[in-house]
């Protein structure tokens, strides 16, 4: 069992002492840069800030690809879906269906960007802690003009620290699921089909029943979500602005000369 | 031929400063027919040592052997079964029914054979017949858990285990599921209940396991656990104790509620003689 799926991994680093809108910003940066790169060359380029980021904040390699490996499905249906459907010199065909040599390319490449997309995330999960990500989130959404919208920001950091807790719930949920599935003899290699389905029907009534009996909790204890306050206060320091510079100028200088 | 447990240890997130050594070698080992508690502190790792009789989680160092094959082979899976905390949350099918047939039919028993497996569990488990076809999902918690049950048993296990099944059951439904499990027992299948509270079944087990901080504490037969260990006795037996402090003369060392009522009567009869 592994329950390293997008979770806070503590530490000293200098990543993990940064403040949360830091990492939260950097992170954006690097998911629009990732985006708008076309080429393998960039595209290793950003391997390495990766590996580098991941070494300074000396989070192990296998958290990282616990965020990956789940989605592992997805991103093999987001591939063949790339080579088979772009149009293009025929590399080999299969039941009327031909893959593409420019299909291979693109999909490779969409594939690794949503690779980086999980490893990046998964970096700021594992060297933040959930409430600095909510009051992180939070101070950047003040400005906005979100009461027009008839929320607050205070309502948005709310549900977003209540799933961010729920999370490792679930997930904690969704192994003892399938250990008590597998105990029956599901075995998820073979039967793919009966593993969602056995996991799925379950997995759908505990989180309705779990989110009820949270709402029924915070409702007798007279939450209003006007004014929340924090435990945390990030404060953005002297070091937040030099990394943060530091990662827009290596960003910018992949994007531009690579 | 048993369940051998053999310098087992474990740990959660090896490698992470989340890592948590959660079994640090065990050695144990369960025998056919054989009753076995296995009791010990929230935490104390009841949960992930039964997860690695059946090969769920693989040891870290040492292994486990089930009737001579290594655990995590997919066969042992049919001859360990386990109930886990709050069965009722697995139920996942259609109908009572199907549901009950997922176990037997992952290791390929089809047709007659299904539905014998099928009705036979779900009558050992007391379900009641009208609810065969009913969705799971309509059905009270309580005949939820008993759907989850016939689940198990469908599988037809050499080796029962159950973690914390008594969890969330009212008395009268304690009561009914300790005696399927003597019942089971009876039948020759080995039960291995798993709680942090096993004071109560203690006049179940052949033997018992005690958990401490991923280690085993103490193994041995019930009387040997009360008196060696400082865990809380079983109720009938503070009564005993008590009645013996209030003067009558009755014995101390019982822990079920009929060899209590037989030792009450004996004394009683004994002072009508006098
Ligand atoms: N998935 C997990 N990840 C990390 N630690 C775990 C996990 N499951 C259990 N633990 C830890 O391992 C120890 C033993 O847990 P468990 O076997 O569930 O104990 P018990 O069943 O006796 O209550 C506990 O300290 C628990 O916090
Ligand atoms: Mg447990």
């Amino acid at each position: 069992m592994s329950n390293l799926f997008f979770t806070y991994i503590p530490g000293t680093s200098l990543i993990h002492r940064l403040d949360p809108r830091t990492k939260i910003i950097s992170v954006m940066i690097a998911s629009m840069i990732i985006f708008k790169l076309a080429s393998f060359a960039e595209m290793a380029l950003i391997g390495a800030v990766f590996l580098i980021l991941s070494l300074v904040s000396s989070i192990p390699f296998k958290v990282s690809m616990a965020a990956v490996k789940p989605m592992i499905v997805f991103l093999v249906i987001i591939f063949l879906m790339q080579l088979f459907l772009t149009e293009g010199t025929a590399l080999f065909s299969l039941s009327g269906f031909s893959a593409t040599r420019e299909g291979l390319h693109i999909g490779l490449l969409l594939t690794v960007k949503f690779v980086y997309l999980l490893l990046f995330a998964s970096l700021l999960t594992a060297t933040t802690a959930p409430s600095m990500l909510t009051a992180g989130i939070e101070r950047m959404l003040r400005p906005l003009p979100l009461k027009k919208a008839g929320i607050s920001s205070f309502d948005l950091a709310t549900m977003m620290s209540l799933s961010i807790h729920f999370f490792p719930l679930l997930y904690e949920h969704l192994w003892h699921l399938k250990d008590a599935q597998m105990s029956r003899g599901l075995d998820p290699g073979r039967s793919p089909f009966k593993t969602v389905y056995s996991l799925s029907v379950p997995m759908m009534r505990t989180a309705f029943r779990s989110a009820e009996e949270v709402s029924f909790a915070m409702e007798s204890r007279c939450y209003q979500g006007i004014c929340r306050t924090s435990l945390f206060d990030p404060r953005m320091q002297r070091r937040d602005f030099a990394a943060l510079s530091a990662f827009v100028v290596v960003m910018w200088v992949i994007l531009f000369f690579a | 031929m048993p369940i051998d447990v053999k310098g087992v240890s474990f740990s959660y997130n090896t490698g992470t400063t989340l890592e948590k050594v959660a079994l640090e070698n065990i050695n144990l080992s369960i025998g056919k027919g054989e009753f076995i508690l296995i009791g010990g502190e929230i935490g104390s790792g009841k949960s992930t040592l039964i997860r690695h009789f059946n090969g769920l989680l693989k040891p870290s160092t040492g292994q486990v052997i089930v009737d001579g094959m290594p655990a995590h082979e997919k066969h042992v899976k049919t001859k360990v079964g386990i109930l886990f905390q709050f069965p009722q949350n697995q139920l996942f099918a259609k109908t009572v029914y199907e549901d009950v047939a997922f176990g037997p039919s992952n290791f390929g028993i089809k047709g007659k054979q299904l539905d014998k497996r099928v009705i036979h569990a779900l009558q050992l488990a007391g379900v009641r017949e009208e609810l065969y076809d009913r969705s799971p999902f309509t059905l009270s918690g309580g005949e939820m858990r008993l759907v989850a049950i016939a689940g198990v048993l469908a599988m037809q296990p050499d080796y029962l285990l159950l973690d914390e099944p008594l969890s969330g059951l009212d008395p009268e439904n304690k009561n009914s599921l300790l005696l399927l499990l003597k019942t089971l027992h009876s039948q020759g299948i080995s039960v291995v209940i798993v709680s942090h509270r096993i004071a109560d079944m203690l006049f179940l087990a052949d033997r018992v396991f005690l958990m401490q901080d991923g280690r085993v504490s103490f193994k041995g037969k019930p009387d040997d656990y009360i008196y060696s260990t400082s865990s809380p006795l079983p109720d009938i037996t503070s009564l005993m104790k008590d009645l013996r402090q209030k003067g009558i003369d009755v014995r101390d060392d019982v822990f079920s509620i009929e060899d209590a009522f037989d030792e009450i009567t004996r004394v009683q009869k004994e002072r009508m003689v006098r």
